[in-house]
């Protein structure tokens, strides 16, 4: 029981982030800005949520059903380490992607290190 | 039980909210970013409906949709970039 109430804190936690980064995503002015804020919702929304989901899982072992408990977890173990492990290159590839496309902030960048690369070339 | 179906619901509310990005987004990256965040939200709500209900089915359909989201959000990158 009290393995419940503290997966369900966890799973509380990550749909408060979430529901930050979808705010985000919807209220920032620029794409590079939006781009950081779905990134709050994999790192802290997603990961809260498989956090209370494998305390869950771990519950539903304890309370005398190995089969199920151990197979949910190990498969939630999965989606948790696949989306954290993948997650930061999909969000550099499309960084940069974004940058040669010609997308550019609101206010120009305070320091463009990367188009001084490109100049030099 | 029913908490977990109701912070289900919770994210696939997200989700939706996520598809006004998509629908009105000025460039096409805003519009990848936030197909891509629907895809994430939509994977949480996959997780917490299966330990809510119990069946490992919808664990297997989460694991594939974040492998496809990522594989897609890569592939537009690379065709933004030029090099496709």
């Amino acid at each position: 029981m009290v393995l419940r109430i503290i997966s369900d804190v966890f799973v509380a936690v990550g749909a408060f982030f979430a529901l930050a980064g979808v705010v985000g995503l919807l209220r920032m002015p620029d794409a590079y800005t939006r781009m950081q804020s779905s990134t709050n919702i994999v790192t802290l929304g997603l990961l809260g949520a498989v956090i209370g989901g494998l305390l869950h899982a771990i519950g539903v072992v304890v309370e005398g059903n190995p089969t199920l408990g151990w197979t949910q977890f190990v498969k939630i173990a999965i989606v948790g380490f696949f989306a954290i492990l993948t997650n930061p290159i999909a969000a550099h590839s499309i960084c940069k992607a974004a940058y040669k496309h010609g997308v550019r902030p609101d206010k120009d960048f305070a320091c463009d290190k990367y188009g001084e690369d490109e100049f030099d070339e | 039980m029913i908490e977990l179906l109701c912070f289900a619901a919770l994210y696939v509310l997200l989700a939706l909210l996520c598809l006004v990005r998509v629908s009105k987004g000025p460039s096409v990256v805003d519009r990848a970013v936030a197909a891509d965040s629907v895809d994430v939200l939509l994977d949480v709500a996959l997780v917490l409906f299966a330990l809510y209900s119990g069946r490992g089915i919808y664990l297997d359909i989460a694991i594939v949709t974040a492998i496809v989201g990522f594989l897609g959000m890569v592939w537009v990158a690379r065709y933004l970039e030029g090099r496709m």
